[in-house]
């Protein structure tokens, strides 16, 4: 179990680290796909094996599809890598300190046994004793049937949200990439389907 | 131990007759398709030709691998082995009988649509990496077919998944013992079938292969074994979807109601029959129907099959809702 | 998750024998590569130019609304199986989502995105 977490936390973080280090962008979504994958490994042994299906389903079958066509598109020949890294490191390791302090804070003491960082007591050790596991006891649920439960009942506005962003997306990128040929001839199904032969063929005597 | 040597006895038993399958799928196609065109199809070597397969496959095997010049090596060789493997390793949640799954995933649906979902990746690797233009053109509509049926393809599941109340494939073969889901909900699996058809890249949806006019589609640069990966992944994914197909909606292993004298039959021959029976419609598909245009095709995809599908979504789950019958 | 071990071998078995096929050609057959065979295919001329290039935007456009569509229907999987439980209210906020993304897929239908030419 150790022993696949490190494999698949060993092959994520050196895949990540080539999405940077690599000369082709191409190489780079792909190994950004390896990160995906080996991520989707860690779910599946968290025991999250929905999360790590859909994560599966929609960055790698959906999102990856996508940067990898925008990718082939830009056509980069083979960027020269010669300028220094170190420019960037201001600016990225800023942001990198500001995402690692999120964690640290955001995880409460059960996860990081010496946490100086985290703010206030973590309430729910002290609230739910250890013994209390009703909810377990009383009904299985495997995972996928457990997110059912809440997600369209107790948390449906946030499901309404991501229908309104989806919504906007979809517009979005209708609005960005579409500029339709008035040039072109397209095939009118529905009309053509529709068409009444007695009115369209007439004998010309 | 004993574990690990059951796990590996349970691939060996998977692997083996799946690759034998696809093998003889290929000589099935060549003879149905020959004697619909009234010709006799392969019939050289061995009885009625009956090794055409093997010796198609031995000549491969012993064909140069040409790696084009200005391709990029490491994925042009990866595309096919990514190919081959998902087609491989989708089958380990298909259940041949009750109990006989390598693994019984309770969500096994999912697994299957996820893998399904990853193998564009191979298609699109080969297309760009080969850095030829008929490979690349292939890829691109390859992948934007494969994608936009995908979303039927999964809607469709939905309405099934309605039914059955489980994503587990043991559990929908139960669910079917009154009545197949292809019964109550008959348009749907025809628009699975079809859906299948464009999904693994099928006469008529064969566009990416069109010979006329893109050669060979994605895989035009590839010769020897790592063409064999291509051709036996992609003859794999199509005894896969029949599979899945008869297991969607004609029950699985459940034994045909009108055999019922062949009972007795173990519950992997009715799989078999049922998968085979699919087959053969994808075969007599290929036989039969001219190529779609790529326009029509699309146009089939998001403007037939996405709504329809939905329609069904709204209502399949309306109608069992609302009599309370739902598992 | 132990469920899933019996795949991973599975996987790795299938890596194994993959690569082996691939690897065959190269052990038994002789190789001879010459500046014609190994340069691309382009129906016997010469190839003109590195074939990666810019192509058509509605491949993008396909993409992306895949993504939202492929979303959609990784929302309904859990809803199918529990649309016993979650009773009718459950039921109306995956009617009141899927009316929404109706409502986007009725737009784009208007606009011609779907079309090809």
């Amino acid at each position: 179990m150790n022993l696949f977490l490190a494999a698949f936390a060993a092959l994520g973080i050196s895949s990540s680290i080539m999405v940077i280090r690599a000369n082709n962008p191409v190489y780079s979504v792909l190994y950004l796909i390896l990160v995906f994958v080996n991520v989707s490994g860690i779910l599946i042994l968290q025991g999250l094996d929905f999360f790590a299906m859909i994560f599966l389903v929609v960055y790698v079958g959906a999102i990856a599809v996508l940067f990898l066509f925008v990718v082939m598109m830009l056509n980069i020949k083979v960027e020269e890598k010669q300028e220094s890294m170190l420019r960037y490191l201001p600016v990225g390791g800023g942001i990198g300190l500001i995402f690692f302090l999120e964690v640290v804070i955001g995880l409460d003491k059960e996860f990081v046994p010496l946490n100086l960082l985290s703010l206030g007591p973590s309430y729910e050790s002290e609230i739910l004793p250890e013994y209390l596991h009703w909810g377990e006891t009383l009904a299985q649920k495997t995972g996928i049937e457990a997110i059912g439960q809440v997600i369209y009942t107790y948390y449906f506005y946030y499901f309404f949200m991501a229908s309104f962003i989806l919504l906007v997306a979809m517009i979005g990128a209708i609005l960005l990439t579409l500029h339709n040929d008035p040039k072109v001839k397209r095939q009118e199904v529905f009309e053509q389907n529709a068409r009444e032969f007695s009115r369209t063929i007439q004998k010309a005597s | 131990m004993s574990y690990f040597l059951g796990v590996l006895l349970k691939i060996l038993g998977l692997v083996v007759p799946l690759l034998l399958g696809i093998a003889f799928m290929v000589l099935a196609e060549r003879k149905v398709m020959g004697s619909i065109q009234r010709r006799k199809g392969p019939n050289v070597v061995g009885v009625f030709g009956i090794l055409q397969p093997i010796a198609d496959g031995l000549k491969l095997m012993v064909k140069e691998t040409v790696l084009p010049s200005n391709a990029n090596l490491m994925i042009f060789l990866a595309a096919p082995v990514l190919t081959f493997m998902l087609a491989l390793i989708s089958w380990s949640v298909i259940p041949f009988g009750d109990g006989l799954v390598l693994c019984d995933l309770n969500i096994g649906v999912l697994y299957l649509f996820a893998v399904s979902s990853l193998g564009v990746y191979g298609v699109i690797m080969a297309g760009w990496s080969s850095n030829s233009k008929y490979a690349f053109l292939g890829a691109l509509r390859s992948t934007a077919q494969m994608v936009s049926y995908e979303v039927s393809l999964g809607l469709i599941l939905i309405s099934t998944l309605i039914f059955a109340g489980s994503l587990n494939f043991t559990e929908i073969v139960e669910s079917q013992k009154e009545v197949w889901f292809a019964v109550p909900l008959f348009p749907l699996f025809i628009m699975f079938f079809i859906s299948c058809l464009a999904e693994t890249n099928r006469a008529p949806f064969d566009l990416p292969e069109a010979e006329a006019e893109l050669v060979a589609g994605y895989n035009v640069e590839y010769s020897s074994m790592a063409f064999a990966l291509f051709f036996l992944g992609e003859y794999g994914n199509m005894i896969l979807m029949c599979t899945f197909c008869s297991i969607m909606f004609l029950g699985g292993w459940l034994p045909l109601p009108i055999l019922s004298s062949f009972d007795f039959m173990p519950p992997g021959f009715w799989l078999g029959l049922k998968a085979a029976f699919f087959l053969f419609g994808f075969i007599w598909v290929r036989a039969s129907f001219p190529r779609y245009r790529y326009d029509q095709l699309m146009r089939l995809g998001w403007k037939v099959f996405l709504p329809l599908s939905l329609a069904w979504v709204f209502f399949v789950s309306g109608l069992m809702i609302g009599n309370d019958w739902l598992p | 998750m132990t469920e899933f071990f019996p795949i991973f071998i599975f996987l790795i078995i299938s890596l194994g024998l993959s690569l082996i096929l691939v690897g065959i050609p190269f052990i038994v057959a002789p190789q001879k590569a010459d500046p014609e065979k190994i340069s691309a295919y382009e129906c016997g001329f010469d190839p003109f130019d590195d074939a990666r290039g810019k192509f058509d935007i509605r491949f993008y456009l396909v993409a992306i609304l895949f993504i939202i569509f492929d979303l959609e229907v990784s929302f309904l999987f859990p809803w199918s199986l529990v649309l016993g439980e979650i009773s009718f209210f459950g039921f109306w906020t995956m009617i009141f989502f899927l009316l929404i993304l109706t409502l986007g897929f009725v737009y784009e239908w208007k606009k011609g995105a779907l079309d090809w030419e």
